[in-house]
C-alpha cells in the first residue's frame, strides 16, 4: 500500500508491503519513515496540540501538546480531558498540566511561556 | 550612531537575525509591533516546527521561545508594541522614527534588517462577492480567534485554500468541535505539504474538493451559505456549476503576501515573482544597507528556513562596495532567492531557495556560470508548495558575466 | 396630461398593459412586467411636470424581500412621547435631528441598524458635488450648490475632515470640448464658482497620467471630499450632545393615525407618541409614507458599486478625475444616472473607482457581484490605463433611493399635517444635507408653531462636535505629547492604517454607544487597509470586550446577531 510519512515536512511517499507478518517499507529517506509505517499499521499514534483555559490575565487560553505520541484512538478522551483543565497561574513553557496521559507515560505540557505582556 | 543594526520585526526571522548580529558583536535593536515577541508563531500552536533546526517537533510558541530565551541572554535591546512610522536613508546610515507607549522615538543605525513578515490575501483580493456578513475570516484571523482569544469563529466551516494554514485550521477547528464541511481548492492539486493533507484532513475524514472555489457569500447578520463553483484550467469559475453549501463560517487560506511597506518607502526594488525584495546571497536588497529576510523576503513553508535567512541577513555586513551580478532563472521555476550575487563578497556557500512553477516529475536543476555547470541536482518530484533549498559554491563567479539557474526535464 | 398616449407607447414598446389613475399629487401605475429595468423605464415615462409617479407595476415571479428588522424586541421606548421623531439615521435624518436641537425640543431619532450611516450614506464615494451636471432648477441644484458653499464651515464645526480639491472631467475629443463650453456657461448661471476649461497642456501638468489621451478638461474647483459616514456620525453625535436621543436597533413597524395626523409610531421597542414625524427613511421612505396613508411617490432602488484602490498602485491619478462623455453618449450628458464617477481621491486620501448605477428590485440588496465589479473597472479605469484588478483592495455597494422624478422631496405632507418627508435623497444628498436639514428644521418649527406648540431656542446648543484625535496626522512632536498624556495613543493596533489603541478606545466611548467592529472601522478606519482587518479584527474584538466589560463572544461585527464568534472553545 501507499502511505505518506508525516514525521517531518519531507512527507516521503512510502510503499509498504505486508507479508507473513513482515512489513517492508520503501521510499523513506530516513529510518523514521520505516518506524512510522510499522506503527501506522500496528498501533497508529499521533502527537496532538490544542489549548486549555486559564484564569491568567491576557491569556484566555494557553496552548498545550502531548509531549510525545499517544494512540490515535485516544484523541476524543484527550479533548474531553482538556475541557476539564484550567490553568490558574502563569506557567513557563513545558509545564505539565496532565501527567502520564492514559497510562502512556506521555505528559500534556504547555507550549506558551505565559510571561506578562508589555501592555 | 545608536545601533549597528536595527531589526524591524520580532518574529522568527527577526529574532534569529538579532541573535546572530549580537553574536558578531554588533549593537542591536529589535522593533516589534506587537506586545509580545514571536510574531505569527504565537498563534501557531500546532507542532512540526524546528524539525530541521532542532530535530524536534515543536509547536510554534515553543520554537519562538527557544529564540526569545536565547535573546534574553544577549545585549540585544527590544522595543515592543512599537511601530515604525518613517524610515529614511542618508549618507550616515538610517534614521527610523517609531511610536510606542513611551512616545515618538528616533533611532539611527548603520544597517537595517527588515523582518516584517507577510499578510494574508483577503476576500476582496480574490473577489468573493455577496453580502457583508460576519463569519468570513482569513485563516490567520480565525487562528487568532481560536488560539489567542479562545473563541470559535463558527460551528460549520468551509475552508477555501488547501495551503498548510487552511489544512491546519481544518484540523484545529475540528478538534474544537466544529464541523468542517470541506476544504476547497481552486487548483487541481493541493497546495499544502502532503503530510498535512494526511494528518489534518485524512485523519479526520475532512473532504478535499479540488478545482472548486467559493464565488459568493450569503447571509444577513452571520454567514448562512456560500456559493461554490467549478473552475476551468485558468481557475476562472465556470458558469452553471454553482452550488450552495450551508455554513456559518468561511475561512480563507488563499495565500500570503510579503509585507514590504517599509521596504517600499525606502525605494527597495521588489521582485514581482516573490513579492519580496531582490537580494544578494547575504539577503541584502538592492539598496545598500537594507536587508530582508523571512516571509518578508519570500513566503516560506518551513520556519527553519525563515530563521536561517534571518541569520544570513545578520552576517551580511559588507566590507566594501558590492558588485552585483544577476542570477537568471530559466525553465519551470516560479522563483529563486537570491536573485543577485555580490561577487565581491564570499560566495562559496550560497544558500538558494527555489520553487517549481508547476507540479513536475523527474527534473534536473543546473546552475551554470558563464555556461559552465557548477551544480546539478535531480528531483523525482517537485511541487510549487514545497520549497527547495540548495547550497551552491559560486566562488568561481567573481569574474563571471552570467549565472543561470535552470530547471528542465531530465 | 395625456397618459393614454404614454400607455399606448408603453404597450407597444414593452408589451405591458398599464392601468393608470391619478390624483392632484400623483399618477399611480399598476400592471405586470417580467423585467425590472423595464418597470423602472416605464415609471420614468409617466414623469410629467408637477406630478409624482407611484409605480406599482409588479415584477412577475418576484417576491419582494421582507424588510430586514433588528433581532430585538423590548419596550425601551414604549409609552414615551416626543416633540419630533426622525425616522432614519442616514445623513438626512442625522443632520435634521442635529438642526432640530437648535430648539428646545424633545427629539428622537430612530435607526433600525446598530449604527448610523448604514445605508447609502455609508456606501458612497463622499464627493461633495459642485453641481456641474445639473441642467435645470430643482431641489438638487438649490441644495447641492448651496450645500457645497457651506460645507467647509459645517465640517469644521462638526470636526470632520473636508478637502476641497476640485474635480477634472477629461475630454478625449475636441468636439466634446466644444460642448463643454455650454456646461461652463450653465454652471456660471447656476452660481457654481470657478468652473473652467483646461487646455491639453494644463491638464497634462495637473495629471500626467492622462496626458496621452486628454485634449482638455472641465475643471470644477468647488468639488470637495468628505467621509460621508464620519459626517453622518458627527451629526448624530452633535445631536446627542445637544439633547437629542438616538435609538439604534429601532425599526418603525407602523403608525397609528388620529384626526388625519400621525399620533403614534409603532416600533420593535414599543409604541411612542410624536407631535411631528420626519421621514428620512431612505430606500424605505415611500413605505414609511404609506404607513401614514400618504404614499404619493415611489422609491426605485438603484445600486452603485465602488472599488477601493491600493493607494500604492502604479499610475493612479493623484486628483479626482473622470472621463467626459464620449461622442456617442454626449446627448445623455447630465441626464440623471449617467453622471459622476471616475477615480475619486477620498477625504482619507484613498482612491475609489466608481460608482455604477443598476436598478434593482430589492431595497436592501447591497451585495456585490462580478458584473458590477467588471463594469466599474472597465468604465472608470479608462482614465488610468495602467491600473490592474489586483490593485483593488476592497469594494462595496450601496443602494440609492431615487424617486421617478429624480429630485428630492423636502416638504410637509399635503395630506398628513404633522408628517414631513425628506425623500428621494440620492446624489448629491451628502452635499445637500447640511443645507436642506436647516430648511427641514424650519418646516418642523413652523408646523409646531401652527399647532399651538411653543418652540424656543436652545440656549445651550453647541454646534461644535469635538474632532476625534487622529494621531497619524500629527507631527512627531505633537504626537509625542499626545502619547505622553495617554500612552494608548502610542500602541498601534491597526498596522495598515496606523490606528492606535487610544483612538479605538476614543471611538468606543462614542455618544451613540456603538460598540461594534464595523462601528470602530467607520469611526477610525481600523481594518480598512490592505489587510482588511486580518490582523487587527481579533485585537479589536478583545478591546471591545474589555472596554465594555463583556466577553469576546458578545462582540458583534455590526447588527445584532452578527457576532464575530459563536461561542468559547471547549464549550461548543
Amino acid at each position: 500500500m501507499e502511505m505518506v510519512c508525516i514525521v517531518c515536512p519531507n512527507g516521503c511517499r512510502l510503499t509498504v508491503q505486508q507479508q507473513d507478518g513482515q512489513i517492508s517499507v520503501q521510499g523513506n529517506k530516513c529510518k523514521r519513515g520505516e518506524a512510522f509505517a510499522v506503527s501506522e499499521l500496528t498501533n497508529p499514534t499521533r502527537s496532538f496540540t490544542t489549548s486549555v483555559r486559564t484564569t491568567v490575565k491576557g491569556y484566555p487560553v494557553v496552548s498545550v501538546r502531548t509531549a510525545g505520541e499517544i494512540p490515535k484512538g485516544k484523541l476524543a478522551e484527550l479533548l474531553q480531558l482538556c475541557k476539564q483543565i484550567t490553568v490558574t497561574q502563569p506557567l513557563p513553557t513545558g509545564s505539565v498540566v496532565a501527567a502520564n496521559l492514559f497510562g502512556t507515560g506521555v505528559d500534556l505540557i504547555t507550549t506558551t511561556n505565559m510571561e506578562s505582556a508589555n501592555e | 550612531m545608536d545601533f549597528d543594526v536595527v531589526v524591524v520585526g520580532g518574529g522568527p526571522a527577526g529574532l534569529a537575525a538579532a541573535i546572530k548580529a549580537d553574536e558578531r558583536g554588533e549593537r542591536v535593536l529589535v522593533i516589534e509591533r506587537e506586545a509580545r515577541l514571536g510574531g505569527i508563531l504565537k498563534q501557531c500552536i500546532h507542532d512540526g516546527f524546528g524539525v530541521v533546526r532542532f530535530g524536534e517537533k515543536l509547536s510554534g510558541p515553543e520554537y519562538a521561545d527557544r529564540f526569545i530565551s536565547q535573546l534574553k541572554q544577549t545585549k540585544v535591546q527590544t522595543s515592543l508594541f512599537s511601530f515604525v512610522t518613517h524610515a529614511e536613508k542618508s549618507e550616515k546610515g538610517f534614521h527610523l522614527t517609531y511610536v510606542c507607549k513611551d512616545g515618538v522615538k528616533n533611532v539611527r543605525c548603520n544597517r537595517l534588517i527588515l523582518a516584517t513578515g507577510c499578510r494574508e490575501r483577503t476576500r476582496n483580493g480574490i473577489f468573493i462577492h455577496g453580502d457583508r456578513c460576519a463569519g468570513v475570516y482569513t485563516a490567520g484571523a480565525a487562528q487568532n480567534l481560536v488560539n489567542m482569544l479562545g473563541v470559535m469563529p463558527g460551528k460549520k466551516v468551509v475552508i477555501l485554500g488547501s495551503g498548510d494554514i487552511g489544512l491546519i485550521m481544518a484540523r484545529r477547528l475540528t478538534l474544537e468541535g466544529a464541523t468542517v464541511v470541506g476544504v476547497y481548492e481552486a487548483k487541481p492539486t493541493p497546495s499544502g505539504l502532503t503530510r498535512n493533507i494526511h494528518q489534518c484532513l485524512h485523519d479526520f475524514d475532512i473532504p478535499l474538493h479540488l478545482s472548486q472555489t467559493v464565488t459568493r457569500v450569503f447571509g444577513e447578520e452571520r454567514l448562512q451559505e456560500v456559493e461554490i463553483c467549478d473552475v476551468d484550467d485558468k481557475m476562472r469559475p465556470i458558469a452553471g456549476t454553482e452550488q450552495r453549501v450551508q455554513c456559518d463560517c468561511l475561512v480563507l487560506a488563499v495565500g500570503l503576501i510579503p509585507e514590504n511597506e517599509l521596504a517600499r518607502s525606502l525605494t527597495v526594488p521588489l521582485d514581482p515573482c516573490t513579492k519580496g525584495a531582490f537580494v544578494d546571497q547575504n539577503c541584502q536588497t538592492l539598496v545598500d544597507g537594507v536587508f530582508a529576510c523571512g516571509n518578508a523576503l519570500h513566503v516560506n513553508d518551513l520556519v527553519d528556513y525563515v530563521s536561517e535567512s534571518g541569520e544570513i541577513a545578520a552576517c551580511g555586513a559588507a566590507s566594501g562596495p558590492r558588485k552585483l551580478l544577476n542570477i537568471d532563472k530559466e525553465g519551470k521555476l516560479l522563483y529563486i532567492v537570491p536573485q543577485r550575487l555580490d561577487v565581491n563578497a564570499p560566495a562559496d556557500k550560497v544558500v538558494m531557495y527555489f520553487r517549481a512553477s508547476e507540479e513536475l516529475q523527474n527534473q534536473c536543476l543546473t546552475v551554470s556560470v558563464d555556461g559552465e555547470t557548477v551544480f546539478t541536482k535531480n528531483y523525482r518530484r517537485l511541487l510549487p508548495p514545497e520549497m527547495e533549498r540548495i547550497v551552491l559554491d559560486l566562488g568561481k563567479a567573481a569574474t563571471a558575466q552570467r549565472i543561470v539557474v535552470r530547471l528542465e526535464d531530465k | 396630461m395625456n397618459y393614454e398616449k404614454i400607455t399606448k407607447k408603453v404597450a407597444k414598446q414593452y408589451g405591458v398593459d398599464v392601468e393608470v389613475s391619478a390624483d392632484e399629487r400623483s399618477v399611480f401605475l399598476r400592471g405586470q412586467c417580467g423585467n425590472w429595468a423595464d418597470i423602472v423605464a416605464i415609471g420614468k415615462m409617466y414623469v410629467t411636470e408637477g406630478k409624482h409617479v407611484v409605480n406599482d407595476i409588479q415584477l412577475i415571479g418576484h417576491t419582494e424581500q421582507p424588510e430586514r428588522l433588528p433581532k430585538l424586541t423590548d419596550s425601551a421606548l414604549d409609552g414615551t412621547s416626543w416633540d419630533v421623531v426622525v425616522i432614519g439615521g442616514g445623513i438626512s435624518g442625522c443632520a435634521v435631528a442635529r438642526e432640530l436641537t437648535r430648539y428646545k425640543l424633545k427629539v428622537l431619532l430612530v435607526e433600525k441598524h446598530s449604527d448610523v450611516a448604514r445605508g447609502a450614506s455609508g456606501a458612497n464615494n463622499g464627493m461633495v458635488h459642485a453641481g456641474i451636471d445639473l441642467k435645470h432648477q430643482c431641489l438638487k441644484l438649490k441644495y447641492g450648490v448651496g450645500g457645497n458653499a457651506i460645507y467647509g464651515d459645517v465640517c469644521k464645526e462638526l470636526g470632520v475632515d473636508f478637502r476641497r480639491s476640485g474635480q477634472y472631467v477629461i475630454f478625449d475629443s475636441k468636439l466634446i470640448r466644444f460642448f463643454a463650453k455650454g456646461t461652463v456657461k450653465r454652471a456660471t448661471r447656476h452660481g457654481i464658482p470657478g468652473v473652467r476649461i483646461l487646455g491639453k497642456d494644463e491638464i497634462a501638468q495637473v495629471e500626467p497620467a492622462v496626458k496621452d489621451f486628454a485634449v482638455g478638461a472641465l475643471y470644477a474647483p468647488s468639488t470637495g471630499y468628505v467621509s460621508p459616514y464620519q459626517l453622518t456620525i458627527a451629526y448624530a453625535e452633535n445631536a446627542v450632545q445637544n439633547g437629542a436621543t438616538v435609538s439604534l436597533n429601532t425599526a418603525v413597524l407602523g403608525m397609528e393615525m388620529a384626526d388625519g395626523l400621525v399620533a403614534k409610531v409603532v416600533t420593535n421597542r414599543g409604541t411612542l407618541s410624536a407631535k411631528c414625524v420626519v421621514n428620512c427613511a431612505g430606500v424605505f421612505a415611500d413605505k414609511v409614507a404609506a404607513m401614514a396613508g400618504d404614499r404619493y411617490f415611489s422609491i426605485h432602488p438603484r445600486r452603485g458599486t465602488d472599488l477601493m484602490l491600493d493607494p500604492k498602485a502604479e499610475g493612479v491619478p493623484t486628483q479626482t478625475i473622470s472621463m467626459g462623455p464620449s461622442l456617442k453618449s454626449v446627448s445623455k450628458f447630465g441626464s440623471g444616472s449617467t453622471k459622476g464617477g471616475g477615480v475619486i481621491r477620498t477625504a482619507d486620501g484613498n482612491y475609489l473607482l466608481g460608482p455604477d448605477a443598476v436598478e434593482i428590485p430589492d431595497r436592501e440588496d447591497t451585495s456585490t457581484n462580478a458584473q458590477s465589479l467588471a463594469n466599474v473597472f472597465a468604465k472608470h479605469s479608462q482614465v488610468c490605463p495602467t491600473l490592474r484588478r489586483s490593485d483593488i483592495i476592497a469594494y462595496f455597494s450601496g443602494v440609492r433611493a431615487p424617486t421617478y422624478e429624480e429630485d428630492f422631496i423636502i416638504e410637509r405632507s399635503a395630506k398628513v399635517a404633522n408628517l414631513v418627508h425628506v425623500a428621494g435623497i440620492q446624489s448629491p444628498g451628502i452635499t445637500a444635507a447640511p443645507l436642506f436639514s436647516k430648511d427641514v428644521a424650519e418646516i418642523v418649527r413652523q408646523y409646531l408653531l401652527s399647532a399651538g406648540e411653543q418652540v424656543v431656542l436652545n440656549d445651550a446648543f453647541d454646534p461644535v462636535r469635538p474632532r476625534p484625535v487622529k494621531a497619524r496626522q500629527l507631527d512627531d512632536d505633537a504626537r509625542d505629547k499626545l502619547i505622553q498624556s495617554d500612552p494608548d495613543f502610542g500602541k498601534i493596533i491597526c498596522r495598515c492604517e496606523e490606528i492606535s489603541l487610544g483612538e479605538i478606545k476614543q471611538a468606543l466611548h462614542n455618544p451613540l454607544g456603538v460598540h461594534t467592529i464595523d462601528g470602530v472601522k467607520r469611526r477610525v478606519r481600523a481594518g480598512m487597509g490592505r489587510c482588511q482587518g486580518g490582523f487587527c479584527m481579533p485585537l479589536i474584538t478583545d478591546i471591545i470586550a474589555k472596554e465594555t466589560n463583556g466577553q469576546c463572544t458578545d462582540v458583534a461585527k455590526d447588527d445584532i446577531g452578527s457576532n464575530v464568534a459563536v461561542g468559547k472553545i471547549k464549550e461548543v
